[in-house]
């Protein structure tokens, strides 16, 4: 089965939708036809080829996945677990026992040095991917800087800019030597920084961690009193039990009046129980984490002394006799000489008070010559 | 509303003079720019006088009146007043030597039913061209886009016009409101509106605001028909005290009369030689006329397909 993926330069997997099935397809044959003909050959293991017309747009075919050396795929052997190492390529843990014996070797596929305690069960479905983490933990374990390390925004996304080309490059194999230079000279360049940005990630860390345990403990011994509880009860209704039992076989009172007695002794325990789970327990913590009781400080918060805003009406120079207000139109008598409004007219706010003052401000607007 | 508007800001000036003598500026410049290009075989004659000028351009405005007046849908009265009044802005600061009036006048037009809400669409638009071809039609549409953003410009984007329609409705009402001492003021309306038809086709819109314009329209339209409005202006406008105001208003109404009673529709032969003259410049120099207009899209702001050479279309094709 040939499946057709994208795969960005972050690493995220795609189904290649079917409009880019062939533009695709066309960029890979063009890059590879001269050395394999058979379409579902094309790119075997996996791998990952440039496509030649734009750089950093990856154009693959994944085959079902499978260990490249031995043959074996997932469908034929669903048990099969594919390990990666640093250098981003599969196997099988059967060939990594076998190949691996004695601790180290050489990839089979790039011949690159490698550790057998650094295999990884490869958690993606494409194993760049499991490199490309890899890769990245490195990488940010120099690159720590974070945003309020620099002065503006601009810097940090460039920062962060880098830190991709680097990654992307290690992940892709480009320009291995001189990326690898490049972090070098970095870590010798910002070395403080490094450690001091270390050591407060580390402190987060463990201010986290504290804050996990305990709650952990908190939740441990919630649950613990419960059962204790629960325990109590189970006991106080056994002992009442019991006692019944122990009356009936002693006691002169007819049966009947014991089994009454005994209904109401158990009705009485019920409601106490009832009672107890009612009863909450008094907390000395709001569910804000801070404590009941505590003094919060009562003085009033230093009062700033302003200029309180004065309104002051507008006032529109017209240079025309005074306009009558829109509202005293109708008593003045205007309305009386403009068209009625039409129903569906005030359905939108329409008033023939409006157009009305309109007229009116227009006729008497700029109606006086400017003196002087 | 008009007191804080563009209009009062701009494009209100003190006197006849001032405007008189920004034409003569425009036609000035117009005649350094072709003097200095240096181009061969121009001479001074050649060039439109300033009064000459002002024939075609009457002549012109007369004709953007009647091919609104034809306008199928009928157009509103104020998309017409907003129309002529472009046209006497845009040749406030441009020579018609250098644009040519025929296109500038469609373009007000057609302008001006947008700003003014008049909705038609543009081919609705030059469908109104009787004379043209279909095809006809197309390149006048093109021509009027063409020239739209530069009218635009050239108006200073100010393009709301406060027409006098309105404060005349306005005055009508409030006469009848507080003056019932005129007992009907519907019959001053026709004489009105024509005072008003008269005043689009002067330069009051530049010089009057649109309610003194339509004050003295009523006023005129009432003292011919032998009533005296006076005691209107002393009692209701509140002029009893302020006689230098009111001295001032009846002396700007007496100079819009005046400007009313001077203009005349020009004779067309007095027109046509001046209309054949204006052909040969436009002919002559329209190479350089059309780097111009095209300046102002260089920047790329404007960037329009490039459009057929300019058709051949005379003004018998309007009307």
């Amino acid at each position: 089965m040939v499946q057709n993926k994208l795969v960005n330069h972050a690493g995220c997997i795609f189904p290649l939708p079917h409009w880019m099935m062939e533009q695709t397809c066309a960029h890979t044959f063009y890059s590879a036809k001269q050395q394999i003909k058979r379409r579902s050959y094309l790119i075997p293991n996996n791998q990952l080829i440039h496509c030649p017309w734009r750089r950093g747009h990856l154009c693959t075919e994944m085959d079902d996945q499978g260990c490249p050396r031995c043959k074996t795929t997932k469908y034929r052997n669903p048990s099969l677990k594919l390990m990666v190492n640093v250098c981003g390529h599969t196997l099988c843990e059967n060939c990594v026992e076998m190949l691996f014996v004695r601790g180290s070797g050489n990839c089979v596929q790039c011949d690159t040095p490698l550790r057998k305690s650094n295999f990884r069960v490869q958690l993606f479905e494409d194993p760049t991917v499991d490199k490309e983490v890899e890769i990245r933990k490195k990488v940010l374990k120099i690159y720590n800087k974070r945003d309020f390390d620099f002065p503006s925004l601009r810097e940090y996304n460039d920062y962060l800019e880098q830190v991709e080309d680097i990654v992307y490059n290690l992940t892709n194999n480009i320009d291995v030597e001189n990326t690898k230079l490049r972090m070098e000279q970095y870590q010798r360049e910002n070395r403080d920084l490094i450690q001091k940005n270390k050591a407060t990630l580390t402190r987060e860390q463990e201010e986290l961690e504290e804050l996990l345990l305990q709650e952990q403990q908190g939740n441990e011994q919630r649950r613990l009193e419960v059962l204790q509880e629960e325990q109590r009860q189970l006991q106080a209704k056994r002992k009442s039990k019991q006692a019944l039992l122990d009356e009936l076989e002693q006691s002169q009172l007819p049966a009947t009046i014991l089994l009454a007695q005994h209904k109401v002794r158990a009705a009485q325990l019920e409601t106490q129980i009832e009672q107890q789970k009612q009863a909450v327990k008094p907390t000395n913590l709001f569910s804000t984490g801070i404590h009941m009781r505590q003094t919060v400080s009562l003085l009033p918060v230093a009062k700033i002394e302003e200029v309180l805003y004065h309104y002051k009406p507008l006032q529109v120079e017209t240079y025309g006799p005074p306009v009558p207000e829109l509202e005293q139109l109708g008593r003045l008598g205007y309305l009386n000489h403009v068209r009625a409004a039409m129903p569906q007219d005030t359905a939108g706010g329409y008033t023939s008070a409006l157009a009305c003052h309109r007229a009116v401000q227009d006729a008497f607007s700029g109606l006086f010559p400017s003196k002087g | 509303m008009f007191h804080n508007s563009s209009q009062r800001k701009y494009w209100i000036f003190k006197s006849e003079d001032e405007v008189e003598h920004m034409r003569c500026k425009a036609n000035h410049k117009f005649r350094n720019k072709i003097l200095e290009s240096g181009k061969p075989g121009v001479s001074e004659s050649m060039f439109l006088e300033r009064h000459e000028e002002d024939v075609l351009f009457r002549h012109y405005e007369r004709r953007l009146l009647d091919f609104c007046n034809a306008f199928k849908p009928a157009m509103p009265k104020s998309v017409v007043g907003t129309a002529i009044m472009y046209f006497r802005r845009f040749y406030l600061n441009n020579s018609i030597m250098e644009y040519h009036p025929r296109i500038i006048m469609l373009t007000c037009a057609y302008l001006s039913c947008k700003v003014d809400e008049f909705n038609v669409s543009s081919t609705q638009f030059v469908g109104n061209l009787l004379q043209e071809s279909p095809a006809g039609q197309e390149r006048v549409l093109e021509q009027i886009l063409e020239y739209e953003l530069l009218l635009i410009q050239q108006l200073n984007f100010h393009l709301v016009v406060h027409n006098p329609y309105r404060p005349m409705e306005g005055l009508l009402i409030d006469l009848k409101t507080r003056y019932p001492t005129l007992e009907s003021p519907e019959s001053l309306r026709k004489s009105a509106d024509d005072f008003l038809t008269q005043a689009t086709m002067t330069d009051a819109g530049l010089l009057f605001p649109p309610s003194q314009i339509a004050l003295t329209a009523v006023l005129n339209s009432a003292s011919r028909a032998g009533l005296s409005m006076e005691s209107y202006l002393t009692e209701c406008m509140g002029l009893r005290e302020d006689k230098e105001t009111l001295s001032k208003m009846y002396d700007s109404m007496r100079r819009m009369k005046t400007l009313l009673k001077k203009y005349e529709l020009p004779k067309s032969e007095e027109v046509n030689p001046y209309k054949q003259r204006l052909e040969r410049i436009h002919a002559e120099f329209a190479t350089s006329s059309n780097k111009r207009k095209r300046g102002y899209e260089e920047d790329g702001h404007v960037a329009k397909e490039p459009r057929l050479a300019e058709e051949e279309w005379t003004d018998e094709d309007l009307l």
